[in-house]
């Protein structure tokens, strides 16, 4: 494709793109009723009032749960794909299931460890 | 596939080792806390037992982007043997200060499991997942001292470098695979000797090669990335920083010469004059700022900024080429940088380690506190003459044959510009010796300062110091016990 070929292609994206917005707009103010009122100028916080500003401190509490989450989460990750594969594995498969089932436990038990260690520091504690 | 767990032996052992570390430490109480040292360095003798019985084998396994041989090996061993001598130096360090020595321990042992797993990595990924388990510790270690702002400052430099320096090569390693189509070593080498013509490469593939190349530059404090060696060296806890000034750069070494010799040695003509000039620039400035220091901890860490230009000079001459001249330059390069990475281990480890004997319940560290040292301590002020004459390059100790064989590699084809890196370095070593002589004067000729009090190393501490000074004039009298193991080393690197 020559280079004006390129460019043509990306020229038609953006048209096809503006048009297209422009056409759901036109829509959308053709078909809603107008009621404009204070309330749908404030920030959305998912139906709850919203309360001080966007500066204010969070707790940095927040912050190790946050993070053991994150852990766990990539745990779930893995777990998955290895929770189909183990399905179809027997004591005659390469790897075997019990070959597989002691892998995934030793990488639960550092992660529990991890966990254990958040616990005994007294991380978990709220107060 | 099947795993070679034989071949995982030095890695598991640090692993298991730092597990049960923590374990040991949510158990232990107080006093009795500071019994995981041993238990860190029961777990180092272990992986080294076990790297020595896998000594002589060619092995691999992950696909080959884990793999077993001399390169490997030898890198492991120096690795371990850090190890232990950094263990050495912490114990009462970190007994006697308010610190978190469980967390210590285990980050340690966690940071020098990436290091073990580094020479063996043959892939860009398995590069990059090693390089992070050293950096991520390492972050944490140099902050431990939570309540100092200056060790808070250090880490936080340390941390923004750190993660600065990862963005850079993680794009350049992505702009290799787009061009490659591979993360392997060596087939990244194939697809460029395949794809491209010597003298008219791509220009943005020579780009993200030279991203790669800075962001190891950051992680060996290389000029103009070294902004952060200085103040994070003097801010972390000593031990941090002599692990930081010895063993995560010689990982990032490792690292540095896996990607240029083996993934980019095809490119060498357009990353090794810029290598070259880096080195010039690392030495000159790393010595010249290490003439101003007043601190010791300062000075050492210019000084190895210095060093640091000092192993990047056989990059400088590396060759693109694959006829017998280019693959002696670029082996006899190899070597040197092989064996200066142990001599420097030896010597700068030992250095770091006479200063926590000084600062040991005195906290002096100003180089005005060594007026006298001799006198007070002969056994630490003789070490540290060792070790300064040492790092300087002086007969009798290792120092002077790392040098040798940098002049060796640099000459091998004499050319003009490794004539000009060689003249470097011959001038920087003069620049060098003054502030290092300038020390060792100061230890033996200057009176010591009234009540200046005597120092209590300890013993862990004491065995480690003789230990190293004695490896330093032992190696430093027959060179062959390392150069025997050293020269042996090849770069068949799959080609």
């Amino acid at each position: 494709m020559t280079l004006g070929g390129q460019y043509g292609t990306v020229a038609v994206m953006v048209v096809f793109g503006a048009v297209l917005y422009a056409i759901i707009m036109l829509l959308n103010r053709l078909m809603r009723p107008s009621v404009p009122s204070p309330l749908k100028l404030s920030t959305y916080e998912c139906g709850v009032d919203a309360v001080g500003s966007g500066w204010s401190q969070m707790n940095i509490r927040y912050y190790v749960f946050a993070f053991l989450f994150v852990i766990f989460d990539v745990e779930a990750i893995f777990l998955f794909p290895w929770a189909v594969i183990f399905g179809d594995l027997t004591s005659s498969t390469t790897p075997s299931a019990l070959y597989a089932l002691v892998a995934m436990f030793l990488f639960i038990a550092t992660l529990l460890e991890g966990l254990a260690y958040a616990w005994r520091k007294g991380v978990l504690r709220w107060e | 596939m099947a795993i070679d767990f034989g071949a995982l032996g030095p890695e598991i052992a640090l692993a298991v080792t730092a597990l049960v570390v923590l374990a040991a430490d949510l158990s232990l109480r107080g006093p009795a806390k500071q019994l995981v040292n041993p238990v860190a360095a029961a777990g180092t003798v272990v992986a080294i037992a076990l790297t020595l019985r896998l000594w002589g084998d060619e092995r691999s396994t992950f696909g080959g982007t884990f793999v077993i041989d001399s390169l490997a090996l030898t890198f492991k061993l120096l690795f371990l043997g850090t190890l232990l001598a950094v263990l050495g130096i912490s114990w009462r360090f970190f007994a006697e200060g308010r610190y978190f020595q469980g967390e210590y321990y285990f980050l340690i042992v966690t940071a020098f499991l990436g290091m073990v797993l580094m020479p063996s990595a043959r892939d860009l990924l398995t590069l990059f997942v090693a390089l992070e388990t050293v950096s991520i510790p390492a972050f944490v270690m140099v902050g431990l001292r939570k309540r100092d702002l200056y060790s808070s400052e250090a880490s936080l430099k340390f941390f923004l470098i750190g993660v600065l320096s990862v963005a850079i090569m993680l794009l350049g390693m992505s702009l290799v695979y787009g061009f490659t189509g591979t993360t392997s070593l060596t087939g990244i080498a194939e697809a460029i000797a395949a794809t491209q013509t010597p003298g008219s490469e791509t220009p943005l593939l020579l780009a993200a090669v030279l991203l790669i190349v800075v962001g190891f530059g950051f992680k060996v404090s290389a000029v103009p990335f070294h902004f952060w060696a200085p103040d994070t060296y003097a801010g972390a806890p000593m031990p941090v920083t002599a692990m930081l000034a010895v063993a995560s750069k010689a990982a990032g070494f490792v690292g540095l010469t896996l990607v240029a010799f083996a993934a980019f040695a095809p490119l060498a003509g357009a990353w090794a004059p810029v290598l070259g000039v880096v080195a010039l620039a690392t030495m000159t400035v790393g010595n010249l700022g290490a003439l101003q220091q007043r601190d010791v901890v300062r000075l050492l860490a210019y000084s190895s900024v210095a060093q640091a230009g000092y192993i990047l000079l056989p990059f400088g001459v590396a060759r693109g080429g694959t006829d017998a001249l280019s693959l002696a330059v670029n082996q006899t390069a190899f070597r040197a940088v092989l064996l200066y990475l142990v001599a420097y281990a030896v010597m700068n480890i030992g250095a770091f380690a006479v200063v926590i004997g000084v600062a040991r319940r005195s906290g002096l560290r100003a180089t005005a506190d060594y007026a006298g040292l001799g006198a007070r301590s002969p056994l630490l002020g003789g070490a540290m003459t060792v070790f300064l004459l040492s790092l300087g390059g002086a007969p009798l100790t290792v120092g002077l044959w790392a040098k040798f064989a940098i002049v060796e590699a640099l000459t091998v084809d004499v050319t003009a510009f490794g004539l000009v890196l060689a003249a470097g370095l011959v001038v920087n070593s003069v620049i060098a010796f003054f502030y290092y002589l300038r020390l060792i004067r100061g230890i033996w000729m200057e009176a010591p300062a009234e009540g200046a009090p005597v120092p209590q190393p300890g013993f862990n501490l004491s065995l480690v110091v003789v230990g190293l000074a004695a490896l330093t004039v032992v190696l430093g009298v027959l060179p062959a016990l390392v150069t025997d193991t050293t020269s042996v080393v090849t770069l068949a690197l799959g080609r």
